[in-house]
């Protein structure tokens, strides 16, 4: 049994061993926002916040997780009020296929909660681990951009 | 127009960002049974037995398949049926299918797997197609080695080369590209409650895969229903079948539901790959860089299967000149069979790979000619009125000249960029120009699609098309071109897509061809809805139809202003559901067999890009900075979608021209093959040029394969402008580079 807080709720799971995180959120939490592109830490999809921290949740066992704080897509927003990230991805075509799209708002919500006035350049080391086949990436990093660039007005 | 050239955000774009959209994984079932597929480990041989006992026995083990469970044709193939599903008598790669299991649990069924023992007796195997030409080659199908030769024609290259100043001759090579789009192929098989064998999962093309389904298990078609599951990409590989044929083979038997998702690593190993091709190509051009004569000598490697291998072996012809005018071409293309991993269609058909070819060439004549590479490009372009080399006279929207023009800027602007390099003298820059041409649709075949759009009583709108987004936004163009008939927003109107159970024959998302063929489709099935509306307007209200037009959703008379009334209040009205239907099929020809003749596509789509280029001389490393793509689309029915191909083309080009590189036996996961990241990917300014082509739902061709075709050859003209020598095999790695950068110090003094 282990007990963590999930997407702000603190919850109590029965959990072999030797699960990964992502296994626990697929199978026992039918959580499937979170993917599973290549089981080996290379694509980023299964990426969620540990901590406030980028993981990529099918290298993390599930015991691990006990006691922490563990974020994903499906708690950043819903339909009645999205993340101001998955607002700008709407808006700037930032979605094709959209199987990457969960892992890289993930990276991106925890670059921004880190480092609220990032460069490109530190935008596109943030979303590095994450890939994606079908945009490109340049309508992702000016999503983000345009985030950024709003909080930045919000803050003068 | 209200609603087509607008960038509107795709349709499925919410449930993505929530993390709502269910892919092949994701499909809820209660307890099914797992599958697993038990794959060949080697590259030739005959089975001799496959031995189940010791899997039987493992607890949870429900049942084994094998060939000889398959109750009806066991070969698939979209060209050439030549690919069992699970093989009976002799395997012709590694990976190949031999057996299935079906367990309670996915570590049962994965336990089995291991413990199948299948005797194989080795056989010769081929690795190469010049081996498999050899006389003494061993047969991978019986048919023989060579899968297809095909002929084009046009003029007397013997003349034309004889009217040549100079003659450039080259040898290209390219290699197996993995189409590695991010979502394993999974799925859900079940029957479903009209009694039909049904699968679940992400693919390019349903009613194609119904087709294959119910040959497979001698079913007529209506018992065969196949759904797309949200595709996570595409690009080709799920053209062919990828876990269609097992799910429905164990549901057709065992009656309940079950689930096959592949490794990411099984992924890599039994998808279909793009063509490696090796092109000879001899160019011959006047001092004034005029090209007199091309003749060009394709070897592909189709590898076990045949699959889209006639398709590339025929485009990669077509296309060989390059959007030039060529007044004599003589084009000889074979694709052959070897035990590699079986190649398939990939974003481009061959197209990639040739592009490489032509536009290398006129780069080394603009170099040898002192020419300016827009220039020289400029002065070869394609128009309006000239016969391609099979001798199809181009009608309209040939927009290959001002794709030139409107990049030329941005060449100059990126040589004076250029001047600063002196603060590294390790790095050197460079510019490099490619353009592209691309023919809409299946060449030379008719490739029909189909589409409803109803209307009913209650005042709902239900538009149907079996077109399969995977990504690139079919659904949302669909949608725009039924609302601006219609002149209703799109979430008025209910799309049902992708289910044999409710849709018809779209054909595949493939050859770039959803835009212009279902999108004409869709386009004639609301004007047949608007036909129809008007008709029963003029019953009800008695009013000519003449007089009546459609406008914003509403039925308006010309003479009396005042009438306006809704097609739901119509449709309420009438009581009935009105159904307006749709069908487009490409005006095109079949080829001659032996000239090539004829008129293979009914449209062209352009493009030119430029590549800025840096390369590290100690290293080898390229890095592209900027990539500016001008694409002639016709018109862009979405311009967010288009740019959005566009940049991901790019980036995909790019992967093709540096890194990207399958190497059988060697290659298993992302780990050794690698992608652009987001640090790898150049900035990119697409530019859309509108050459309105006349048969194109409001003018639109297409763009999803055009995005990438172009970028590889100008980066490697990128890299040859910056260290002056040339790599002729893609992809341009590190020591690729590294390799020409020190022959050239080798051969200076």
């Amino acid at each position: 049994m282990i007990r963590f807080i999930l997407n702000g709720r603190e919850i109590e799971v029965e959990v072999p061993p030797h699960w990964t995180l992502l296994r626990l959120l697929r199978e026992r939490l039918e959580l499937k926002g979170t993917k599973e592109g290549c089981g080996i830490g290379e694509c980023g999809a299964c990426t969620v916040l540990l901590d406030g921290m980028p993981v990529n949740s099918c290298l993390v066992l599930a015991p691990k997780v006990e006691g922490r704080r563990v974020e994903t897509i499906e708690g950043i927003g819903n339909k009645e009020s999205l993340h101001p990230l998955q607002k700008s991805f709407i808006e700037f075509g930032a979605v094709q296929c959209g199987f990457c799209t969960p892992g890289v708002l993930m990276s991106a919500k925890s670059l921004l909660e880190r480092n609220p006035h990032p460069t490109r350049e530190e935008i596109k080391e943030a979303i590095s681990g994450n890939l994606c086949r079908c945009t490109g990436y340049q309508q992702i990093i000016e999503a983000i951009e345009a985030v950024v660039n709003h909080l930045k007005r919000e803050t003068i | 127009m209200k609603y087509v050239g607008i960038g509107i955000p795709n349709v499925d774009v919410l449930e993505k960002v929530l993390g709502q959209a269910r892919y092949g994984a994701d499909l809820p079932s209660e307890s099914p049974l797992h599958l697993k597929v038990v794959r060949s480990t080697k590259p030739h041989a005959k089975i001799v037995e496959i031995l189940t006992e010791e899997a039987l026995c493992i607890s949870g083990v429900e049942r084994i398949f094998t060939a000889k469970d398959i109750p009806g044709r066991n070969l698939v193939g979209t060209i050439t049926k030549d690919q069992p599903v699970l093989a009976s008598d002799r395997v012709r790669y590694v990976g190949e299918a031999v057996a299935l299991i079906a367990a309670e649990n996915p570590e049962a069924s994965e336990e089995a797997a291991k413990k199948v023992i299948v005797i194989y007796e080795d056989l010769p195997h081929v690795t190469s197609p010049e081996e498999a030409l050899s006389i003494d080659a061993p047969l991978i199908h019986e048919k023989g080695n060579l899968l297809l030769e095909f002929h084009l024609r046009k003029g007397d290259v013997q003349t034309g080369f004889k009217e040549a100043e100079v003659i450039i001759e080259e040898t290209y090579t390219t290699t197996w590209v993995d189409h590695a789009y991010l979502e394993p192929d999974a799925g859900l098989g079940y029957i479903d409650e009209e009694g039909r064998v049904t699968v679940i999962c992400p693919t390019q093309n349903v009613h194609y895969d119904q087709k294959e389904i119910a040959s497979l298990l001698s079913l007529p078609l209506e018992k065969v229903r196949i759904i797309q599951s949200t595709t996570g990409g595409g690009f080709g590989g799920r053209l062919d079948l990828t876990v269609q044929g097992f799910l429905a083979l164990a549901t057709f038997h065992l009656k309940r539901p079950v689930k096959l998702i592949y490794t990411p690593e099984e992924v890599f190993q039994v998808i279909s790959k793009r063509h490696p091709l090796k092109i000879r190509y001899k160019s011959g051009a006047k001092k004034d860089g005029t090209l007199t004569a091309v003749e060009v000598d394709i070897l592909g490697d189709t590898g076990a299967y045949a699959s889209y291998g006639p398709t590339v072996c025929i485009r990669s012809a077509i296309h060989a000149t390059g959007p030039y005018k060529v007044p004599n071409v003589k084009v000889r293309s074979r694709m052959v069979y070897t035990n590699n991993p079986w190649s398939g269609a990939m974003r481009g058909f061959g197209v990639p790979q040739i592009a490489f070819a032509h536009e290398s060439q006129m780069d080394i004549l603009a170099r040898v000619l002192e020419i300016d590479p827009i220039e020289i490009r400029l002065r070869n372009a394609l128009q309006v009125g000239y016969e391609t080399a099979t001798g199809q006279p181009l009608m309209a929207s040939v927009g290959i000249g001002e794709t030139l023009k409107k990049i030329r800027i941005f060449t100059e602007e990126a040589r004076g960029g250029r001047k600063d390099e002196s603060r590294e003298p390790k790095i050197k820059r460079g510019i490099g120009v490619s353009s592209m041409w691309y023919g809409i649709g299946y060449t030379g075949i008719a490739n029909p699609s189909t589409a409803q759009i109803e209307i009913h009583p209650e005042g709902e709108i239900r538009l149907f098309t079996g077109v399969a987004d995977i990504g690139q936004g079919s659904n949302t163009i669909a949608l725009q071109i039924a609302s601006e008939t219609l002149g209703l927003p799109p979430d008025e109107i209910q799309l049902i897509h992708a289910d044999t159970g409710f849709t018809t024959d779209a054909g595949p998302t493939a050859a770039s061809r959803q835009t212009y063929i279902s999108g004409n489709a869709i386009l004639r099935a609301s004007k047949d809805l608007e036909r129809k509306m008007i008709k029963e307007a003029s019953r009800l209200f008695g009013i000519g139809e003449n007089d009546l037009f459609l406008e914003e959703g509403k039925i308006k008379s010309r003479r009396a202003p005042r009438i306006s009334i809704p097609i739901k209040e119509i449709a309420k009205r009438c009581g009935t559901v009105i159904r307006g239907e749709g069908t487009f099929d490409p005006e095109t020809t079949p080829l001659d067999p032996e000239t090539g003749k004829g008129v293979p596509y009914a449209t062209y789509a352009f493009a030119t890009h430029v590549a800025e280029v840096e390369v590290d001389m100690e290293t080898g490393k390229v890095k592209v900075n900027r990539v500016i793509a001008c694409h002639d689309v016709g018109k862009a029915i979405n311009p967010k979608n288009v740019i959005g191909q566009i940049i991901g083309g790019v980036a995909m080009g790019t992967g093709f021209a540096l890194m990207e590189e399958f190497i059988p036996g060697k290659t298993t996961s992302f780990v050794n093959y690698l992608i652009p990241t987001s640090k790898d990917v150049p900035e990119v300014i697409p530019i859309i040029v509108e050459d309105k082509e006349p048969t194109g739902p409001f003018g639109a061709k297409g763009v999803g394969e055009c995005a990438l075709i172009a970028t590889a050859p100008a980066i490697i003209n990128g890299i040859a402008d910056a260290i002056g020598k040339r790599i002729y095999r893609l992809p341009a790695s590190l020591e690729r580079v590294l390799e020409a950068i020190q022959k050239r110090k080798m051969k200076s003094p």
